[in-house]
């Protein structure tokens, strides 16, 4: 008899332009990668149509991970339901009043975002805890129920509730929701201390709107989606891509859709977890180059940091959101990123970006700014001969022109020869922003750039990453197979994750620590409540973290702890994290808890890497022929003959000097003169990026 | 290429973005380090490069605008008074808080430290310059600054004229005594001398390494392109601003020692071309009380200020921004006081002066600026011991209404314009931390002066002591509201209220007060002012109003004539 097909394991990733979609075969250990235009109207057609491109059935897929971009959309556009909020007397006003901050200082015009739930909308109910999570007064039922008829009245979709001081104790909080829930059973109702058990009341009440906002939508979206994938006769394990780096089951994410808030990003850098893992790989940097941003992530030890504030749209104008997220750096310069000239003449490019439509100069859909993608055309680091999509042939020329016109000119150069440095002058213009990325996110924790590998995907990355690893001194560079798609292809690789975090403000000693204890065999009973009843106990990995600091500071140092950590322990643990961070210690000072967390994570099926290289390369040939391009580099700032290779063409072990270009499915990779590179065992691109001399980028001398 | 100059136009916007960045990454990294809420809430600190003329090459965005240019380089110069310019060695540390240098309260500290383009030059090429509030230097009051009726600086704090915290990499262990004796808080004082100095040292090096990378020639050149740039920008800000003289009124209650008597800051503001004059010459003379500032500390700095809200982009201000604009302030004044006057509340002022310099520009050209804003600091602090006896001290400073323009209603509520990206205080962490309880913390009903555009509200909290502990509150502006603009009307005034409602309630504008476990206190912040007239304001803006609750309708009817006159009231 045969053993029954293990099917596929399916990813999709839905982003603004493209659905991505990638599945692993558990028999064969192929890995297939589509990608189509995201079906607005009904997304489940952009999976249908992107399945029937690889000739699978969804029916025979063993589980379905899925991220969504719809979490973000919903809250920057400000498409939501007609929300209400619920909080202590005396403070509807807390969520308007904000922090009283002005992120950019020097403009007096300066407004931020409106809240997302109007004043008009914000109701208040007698109730009151106290800092130390005692009932002062109760929450007034009678008030709630002739509260909850009006709203009824009003067709209010979602009750968003946020108590003061609930982060100690959310009784109250509960007792508002269950009540709710018998007199409006038809509402979406979220309660902050159900996100969120940190303090901070605006921070809390922000989640707690933003999480009604969007909630009787997503939850649609995910009925939708289940109808589809039972029409499909799918019978798997369903999964939505959490932004924590697990995925979470479709309830949660119908109940707590903040969790969705970096779901598509989130992926590339799960997948890139996952090769350092097996390469063994102690320090890489995530990046992704995609149309609007770049963005970066630390891995390290195959573990990813993780943040819980987030800025929906953006620090300088928008609002927080409290979540467990990756911690990723996020600038704005991407394909699209249009280079200007400011009211000053200065050039500057990014962070606007022409997006999908019109797209850059070069695709003739009506884009007049240069942009990122118009100069690596212009200089012929994309196929000037690509056709893009359907019917897209670029026009170098377009592109070349606006250069000269939009910047050239009114910068002073002196003739339209000089084009190609123009566009080389954006390009590093545009790498400055990213490598600042990079910087941030290694030097701001202490870590130098030159101790990691920069492990580049998205459309962009394995374009500009070699140029940027040289700038910072990054000796290697490793740009994974399917980049073009990779968000989708390491959502393949996350695990079921579920995590809880309490306050918990103490000095740092043997009885706090104690209670520490208490406290997270607390949460790992309110996560094993949650989670799937079907799932076995000895498979589960428990990580438990301690937020910790010196007594006095407020920004807190995430160690990792476990039950049988001793207090001293813990201290020389925060201390060599803090020294590594800042380079100092503070002498004299005590330490105490603000915070402990606890993740639960269950492994699922995952793909196997060794399997899918060895597939990958099935077709490769001991000695790939190569076609040749006009190059203009960056190195030598001049044109040369570039060899163009085929990426599915290249065996593991082939070696090859640059100047390079490889070339695969959405993505292309540049090395320059004095780079090498071979085809790793994984049948990972691995560079050697040759470095200046005397070069240092942090200029820290060790 | 242009003018044929050495450095193409991609070099120089690289060079810029990198200085702009080396600040930016230790303003983060001060942020998460520094043990004061005065700094990382509060961001009460500046980052910035000075070269070895004392000049501003970068400041970061993120801290306080009271420390923009030249603070900084004021410091640095009285180090090179002191010790030449071949006298400081790679890994040297100097502090400053002299106020006959920097003229603000002795709180305020600048730490620097050479960076040297080549390892065996003499003369560096640059300093990395932090200035930041330290929590407690010592004086009469805890906090050192929080008090309203000192009279002599020597009340205030003890004051480090350009002393060595590190020598050569060494450091000095008898300035660390110094420090950890002279101070209420010695942990937090520590570990913020820490966190400035880790600064300093990060961002010496991190400038070594961009001087390496270029090399020390290009970036100078660039730098001294970048000046002129922001030279350019300013001077056309300027030109579009009528040749002509503009002068406007402000006054403060009083200086909280010659109670009642107000303070008068009438301005002058004198536009030539691209060059742009305050003049202070008639503003009120030294006070008796704590609310003096020395003349770069104080005026000057307004006057930058006001000059930074007027320019277009958000780039910090450098050494080129400032070269259009002069400052008239004969000695003497209360914005040019001498070093032994006190200054513990320095700043208070500032607001208001920045203010009413605006309020000039206005007149010429009322695009550019906005109706007065909530203008006082309005601070008040809870001190005392708490139940365990540990000594507390809960800081926070008013969140109110910003004017109205002709773009539009006011915004806010924020803190002040000589403020930046600086948080409030959460209600959560105050309970936790220290023994009040909030009643309730609400945006204030027709507080935002009426008018076609409506001043931004102010908002009113009413906090409950568990504890008996001392008060101190710092109120002003109530003789002179957030000023209304083109008809507009004024904003309310803030207002503090002991115990509101009870037999023994009690209104306080400068005070000090010992409060009873129990007693409650109001504080209210002002609203902006309004622009244009109020029947011209569209009746969809006045019923959204109504229906958020920010006018109430005696408001709307009264003032605004709604809803019956609202057939007339289309412009």
């Amino acid at each position: 008899m045969h053993a029954p097909n293990p099917g596929f394991l399916l990813a999709v990733d839905i982003g603004g332009t493209f659905t991505d979609l990638t599945v692993f075969d558990l028999e064969t250990g192929h890995l297939k990668a589509v990608k189509c235009l995201t079906s607005y109207d009904n997304f489940v057609r952009a999976i249908d149509e992107c399945m029937v491109a690889l000739g699978l059935s969804i029916a025979h897929a063993a589980s379905f991970k899925h991220g969504t971009t719809l979490v973000i959309n919903a809250l920057l556009q400000r498409k939501g339901a007609h929300t209400v909020l619920l909080t202590t007397r005396g403070f509807r006003d807390v969520l308007e009043i904000a922090r009283g901050n002005r992120a950019l200082p020097y403009q007096m015009h300066y407004r931020k975002a409106d809240p997302l739930v109007s004043r008009e909308r914000r109701y208040e109910l007698t109730e009151r805890m106290s800092a130390q999570g005692e009932s002062l007064s109760a929450p007034d039922l009678a008030e709630l129920k002739a509260l909850a008829s009006q709203w009824q009245q009003q067709g209010v979709e979602s009750i968003a509730i946020s108590f003061l001081n609930a982060y100690a104790n959310p009784a109250h909080e509960d007792s508002v929701v269950q009540a709710l829930q018998t007199l409006m059973p038809q509402a979406f109702i979220t309660a902050g201390s159900q996100l969120s058990r940190e303090w901070y009341e605006y921070e809390r009440s922000a989640t707690a709107s933003a999480n009604a906002f969007v909630g009787p939508e997503v939850g649609r979206y995910v009925n939708r989606l289940s109808q589809g994938l039972d029409e499909r006769k799918f019978v798997g394990e369903r999964y939505f891509m959490g932004s924590g780096s697990g995925v979470i089951s479709f309830e949660v994410a119908s109940q707590e859709p903040v969790r969705l808030v970096e779901s598509g990003p989130v992926g590339g850098v799960v997948g890139a977890a996952a090769y350092a893992k097996a390469l063994g790989l102690s320090n890489m940097v995530a990046f992704d180059i995609g149309g609007t941003t770049a963005k970066c992530a630390l891995v390290k030890a195959g573990q990813f940091d993780i943040k819980t504030s987030y800025w929906v749209g953006g620090y300088e104008h928008g609002f927080p959101i409290r979540s467990s997220i990756i911690d990723i750096i996020e600038v704005g310069a991407g394909g699209g990123s249009m280079a200007r000239l400011d009211v000053e003449g200065r050039l500057r490019v990014g962070p606007e970006s022409a997006g999908s439509f019109p797209g850059p100069v070069a695709f003739g859909r009506g884009g007049t700014e240069p942009t990122v993608t118009d100069a690596n055309i212009v200089l012929g680091r994309l196929d000037p001969q690509a056709r893009m999509g359907e019917d897209i042939q670029l026009s170098v020329d377009a592109a070349r022109s606006a250069i000269w016109q939009r910047l050239g000119q009114p910068l002073g150069y002196n003739s339209e020869q000089e084009v190609p440095q123009i566009a080389q002058g954006l390009l590093t213009l545009v790498s400055v922003t990213m490598s600042d990325a990079i910087r941030k996110i290694t030097i701001e924790r202490g870590e130098d750039p030159r101790d990691f590998v920069l492990f580049a995907y998205g459309g962009g990355g394995p374009l500009h990453s070699v140029e940027l690893a040289r700038e910072l001194s990054i000796p290697k560079v490793i740009v994974p197979m399917n980049a073009g798609v990779f968000s989708a292809l390491g959502m393949l690789f996350a695990e079921v994750e579920s995590d809880e975090s309490r306050t918990f403000l103490a000095p740092l000693n043997a009885a706090n620590l104690a209670q520490a204890k208490t406290l997270a065999e607390g949460m790992l009973s309110a996560i094993q409540s949650r989670m799937s009843a079907s799932r076995a106990q000895e498979q589960w990995e428990v990580l438990r973290h301690a937020e910790l600091r010196y007594k006095g500071q407020h920004h807190t140092l995430r160690i990792p702890w476990h039950l049988e950590t001793r207090s001293e322990e813990l201290q020389s643990l925060f201390e060599a994290s803090y020294r590594q961070r800042y380079g100092h210690l503070t002498v004299g000072a005590s330490i105490e808890f603000v915070s402990v967390s606890t993740i639960v994570r269950h492994a699922v099926q995952r793909p196997d890497l060794q399997a899918m290289a060895g597939q990958a390369t099935a077709a490769a040939h001991a000695a790939p022929a190569h076609q040749t391009r006009d190059v203009f580099l960056a190195r030598s700032r001049s044109w040369q003959k570039v060899p163009v290779f085929q990426r599915a063409d290249l065996p593991i072990g082939f070696a090859h000097a640059g100047p390079a270009l490889i070339e695969e499915y959405g993505a292309t990779c540049l090395m320059d003169e004095g780079d090498a590179f071979h085809i790793g065992p994984l049948a990972e691109i691995q560079i050697d990026v040759r470095l200046p001399r005397n070069d240092s980028p942090t200029g820290v001398t060790p | 290429m242009t003018q044929g100059a050495a450095i193409d136009p991609i070099t120089l916007e690289v060079i810029r973005n990198k200085l702009s960045a080396i600040p930016e990454q230790i303003e983060a990294n001060i942020t998460r380090t520094a043990f004061s809420p005065l700094i990382y809430e509060y961001k009460d600190f500046a980052v910035g490069l000075v070269d070895i003329e004392c000049r501003l090459i970068s400041q970061g965005k993120g801290g306080i605008p009271l420390f923009v240019a030249n603070i900084l380089g004021a410091a640095v110069e009285d180090g090179i008074r002191f010790y030449g310019k071949e006298g400081f060695a790679h890994g040297d540390v100097v502090i400053c808080n002299y106020s006959g240098v920097l003229g603000q309260h002795l709180n305020n500290v600048v730490m620097y430290t050479p960076v040297f383009a080549h390892q065996n030059d003499a003369v560096p090429v640059a300093f990395l310059a932090i200035a930041a509030h330290w929590s407690d230097v010592g004086g009469r009051e805890v906090g050192s600054s929080a008090t309203n009726d000192t009279v002599s600086i020597f009340q205030e704090g003890i004051q480090f004229r350009t002393v060595k915290l590190h020598n050569a990499g060494q450091p000095v262990q008898d300035i660390y005594r110094m420090i950890e004796f002279n101070t209420r808080f010695p942990v937090v004082v520590l570990g913020d001398v820490a966190s400035q100095l880790g600064g300093c040292l990060l961002g010496r090096d991190l400038y070594q390494g961009l001087l390496q990378q270029y090399g020390a020639d290009t970036v100078q050149q660039a730098i001294h392109r970048l000046w002129q740039q922001s030279e350019r920008l300013a001077r056309q800000v300027i030109e579009g601003i009528p040749d002509g003289t503009y002068t406007a009124y402000a006054e403060l209650d009083d200086d909280g020692v010659q109670v009642g008597q107000v303070v008068p800051i009438p301005v002058t503001v004198r536009v030539l071309g691209n060059q742009l004059e305050v003049d202070f010459s008639d503003i009120a003379p030294v006070l008796k009380g704590p609310f003096n500032s020395g003349a770069l500390g104080g005026g000057i700095t307004a006057a930058r200020i006001a000059m930074s809200y007027l320019l277009p982009h958000g780039d910090a201000p450098n050494e080129g921004t400032f070269r259009c604009l002069s400052v008239v302030l004969p000695e003497g004044k209360f914005l040019s006081a001498p070093a032994t006057a006190p200054m513990a509340r320095y700043s208070t002022p500032l607001a208001t002066v920045i203010d009413v310099v605006l309020r000039a520009v206005g007149q010429a050209r009322p695009d550019l600026v906005a109706g007065g804003h909530h203008g006082a600091f309005g601070v008040h602090v809870f001190s005392g011991k708490k139940a365990n006896g540990e000594l507390f001290k809960n800081l926070e400073t008013g969140q109110g209404g910003f004017g109205a323009s002709q773009r539009g209603d006011g915004s806010g509520p924020f803190k002040t314009y000589a403020h930046g990206d600086t948080f409030n205080v959460p209600v959560e962490l105050q309970e936790a931390l220290y023994p009040v309880r909030f009643e309730s913390l609400a945006l204030r009903t027709d507080s935002g002066g009426a008018g076609q555009f409506r001043g931004g509200l102010g908002v009113s909290k009413r906090v409950q002591v568990l504890l008996d502990c001392h008060l101190n509150v710092s109120m002003d502006r109530t003789r002179c509201p957030p000023w209304g603009v083109n008809a507009g009307h004024d904003g309310a005034s803030g207002q503090v209220i002991l115990n509101p409602g009870t037999e023994r309630e009690e209104r306080l504008k400068k005070a000090d007060r010992s409060l009873r476990k129990g007693d409650l206190v109001q504080v209210d912040s002002g609203g902006g002012g309004g622009y244009g007239e109020p029947h011209k304001r569209a009746p969809a803006l006045i019923a959204q109003d109504l229906v958020k609750g920010y006018v109430s309708e005696t408001a709307a009817a009264e003032i605004y004539g709604y809803p019956d006159a609202s057939a007339s009231s289309r412009h």
